[in-house]
């Protein structure tokens, strides 16, 4: 099969919301020698892009996004441990989680397939995460990129809490911070000192495309 | 003579045309300042009958509400049925810890729904636990405010409640892997519903007060609400002796006539459907409630902010006017009272 045919297979095991499709794709790339890197960016992120852009104009929903993100990580199961550790040098680098007191996930889930669909390595921190775990850890790591989410009013003050910690411990001004969830606002990332607060996790990536992230390695 | 409290907003549950509408918020609100008011704060609140009600009528006997209302969360009846729980704190709501059902759809390995009566039965579902609390805060808040206020209670849409008992996100994932079995867990748990709407109608409550946020059109299409949420929500609230009113939050315009195809007495919806627009999808199918920002203005913003969306959501003709959504517990005092002030001060806009 030539290699923009594997491409677009991959790519239409995501869009198609195909994880056995998506696995399968990815094994015969790795077969065909096709170089990993390139099989997820242009074969299953192009997919989850699709997938992106029909979420935000509401010809896709929940169900689909978490079937067609299941989709993608069943393709980067088997390319990523494919790719040589030489050339993840200089990969992006982002955190998610759910603040403390907080233990719905599912939007902070759809940030971590976007940002892995953006290029992104990234760690996800889970749900009910004490401030100083989240600002320590990415430190300690060199994270560029940590996304905050809450659901719920009573919990922003976490969010505001890790921001404190991260200027604190000194690692502020060498990442970006962005912040997201029905409660949070435009105002209240100005507010607690992020950097960005978006309603869509595909827009959030696109604006950390726009805006390159500080720091990192 | 002046309405009472209780007749205002039953006129307005019946659509009837009103000087004004009443301001009542059906959602919860049960901020720290009430809490304070009354000395009945989370988490005590959330299982002592007695705080349950005492907070539940805070909201009218401190800051001018026109309508009383409990509970505080929606996790009682999937505690009741098997979830592990933190209770939290004054600050902090309760929160769902684990889910006593295994459904793995990435796997398709799915519990039968028939281990739902084997864990709870449903005839022994409200007698105990937090749903309990609810059923008996309703007597108590029957007794002492029911003659001038009406009484609201809350419990929690099938489709939610099967979420929190599955795996919200694994239920969402099974809508389009496997949809049978969602409908099957779905279906199997709306008689849960059903039996605590009326176990708090039986025991004090006016009006059942039914959320469904999981069915938001921000995690399902119109089109999947309309059968993974609708027939179950309509059977859930087919109550006898009382009223009902339907919140999903989120954008709703899309789903706004199915939300009344279940045949509630009402629907309340968020701000984020304009309230004119609001008004003219519903198409005075049903009373309609909101739609004051909960995050804005009512939790950020100033009193003036929440006097101009009050006023809005009465200009554009919602029945009763209350939070788009559940009232965040740090919202100031001072925003609540703007919020009654806009509504008890409101006059109808001038035609022309």
């Amino acid at each position: 099969m030539s290699e923009q045919a594997l491409l677009k297979k991959l790519a239409g095991a995501v869009s198609n919301l195909d994880p056995p499709g998506a696995k399968a794709a990815a094994e015969e790339a790795l077969k065909e020698k096709m170089d990993p890197v390139e099989a997820i960016n242009k074969g299953l992120v192009i997919g989850m892009d699709a997938v992106s852009d029909m979420y935000a104009d509401r010809r896709m929903y929940l169900p689909q996004v978490l079937v067609a993100a299941h989709a993608m990580y069943e393709g980067l199961d088997v390319l990523l441990p494919a790719i040589p550790k030489a050339d993840l040098k200089d990969v992006k680098t982002a955190a998610c989680g759910v603040v403390q007191g907080d233990v719905h996930d599912i939007g902070k889930n759809i940030v971590k397939t976007m940002l892995t669909a953006g290029g992104y390595i990234v760690k996800d921190y889970g749900k009910d995460v004490a401030p100083g775990d989240i600002a320590d850890g990415c430190k300690k790591e060199k994270t560029q990129v940590i996304c905050l989410s809450t659901l719920m009013t009573p919990t922003m003050d976490n969010m505001a809490k890790t921001v404190a910690l991260l200027r604190e411990n000194g690692y502020r001004g060498s990442c970006t911070v962005t912040i997201g969830g029905p409660p949070t606002s435009a105002a209240f990332a100005v507010e607690i000192g992020a950097d960005h607060r978006d309603e869509s996790a595909g827009n959030c990536v696109k604006w950390l495309s726009e805006h390159k992230p500080k720091g990192g390695n | 003579m002046a309405m009472s409290c209780r007749d205002r907003v039953l006129a307005a549950m019946h659509c009837e045309p009103l000087d004004r509408p009443p301001a009542a918020i059906c959602t919860t609100c049960d901020t720290i300042d009430m809490m304070d008011c009354c000395g009945a704060p989370w988490p005590e609140a959330h299982s002592d009958p007695e705080k349950m009600a005492r907070l539940g009528c805070a909201q009218a006997d401190y800051f001018g509400l026109e309508s009383v209302r409990a509970g505080f969360c929606l996790t009682e009846e999937a505690e009741r049925i098997g979830c592990k729980m933190r209770m939290g704190n004054k600050t902090s709501s309760p929160m769902i810890l684990s889910h006593p059902f295994n459904y793995d759809p990435q796997h398709k390995k799915f519990d039968d729904p028939s281990k739902l009566a084997e864990a709870m039965p449903l005839e022994d579902f409200v007698k105990g636990g937090r749903v309990k609390t609810a059923i008996d805060a309703m007597e108590i808040m029957h007794r002492t405010h029911g003659e001038n206020y009406v009484v609201f209670g809350g419990n929690t849409g099938p489709f939610t409640l099967c979420g929190h008992l599955l795996n919200a996100e694994s239920l969402i994932y099974s809508v389009w892997t496997d949809i049978e079995m969602a409908k099957s867990w779905v279906a199997a748990v709306a008689p849960y519903c059903h039996a605590f709407g009326q176990a708090l109608l039986d025991n004090g409550a006016d009006v059942v007060q039914m959320s469904e946020p999981s069915a938001s059109t921000d995690i399902l299409s119109p089109d999947e609400f309309k059968v993974m949420s609708k027939p179950y929500v309509k059977k859930a609230m087919a109550l006898k002796n009382g009223m009902t009113i339907l919140h999903i939050c989120g954008d709703t315009r899309g789903i706004i006539p199915y939300m009344y195809d279940t045949g509630v007495t009402g629907i309340s919806v968020e701000e984020k459907v304009d309230s004119y627009e609001a008004v003219k999808i519903a198409n005075h199918r049903g009373t309609l409630v909101g739609n004051v920002g909960c995050a804005f203005p009512l939790f950020k913003g100033t009193p003036q902010d929440v006097e101009a969306a009050a006023k809005k959501s009465a200009d554009a003709g919602f029945n009763l006017i209350s939070a788009g959504c559940g009232v965040p517990i740090g919202t100031p005092a001072s925003n609540i009272l703007a919020l009654v002030h806009a509504v008890k001060t409101w006059k109808p806009p001038a035609k022309g």
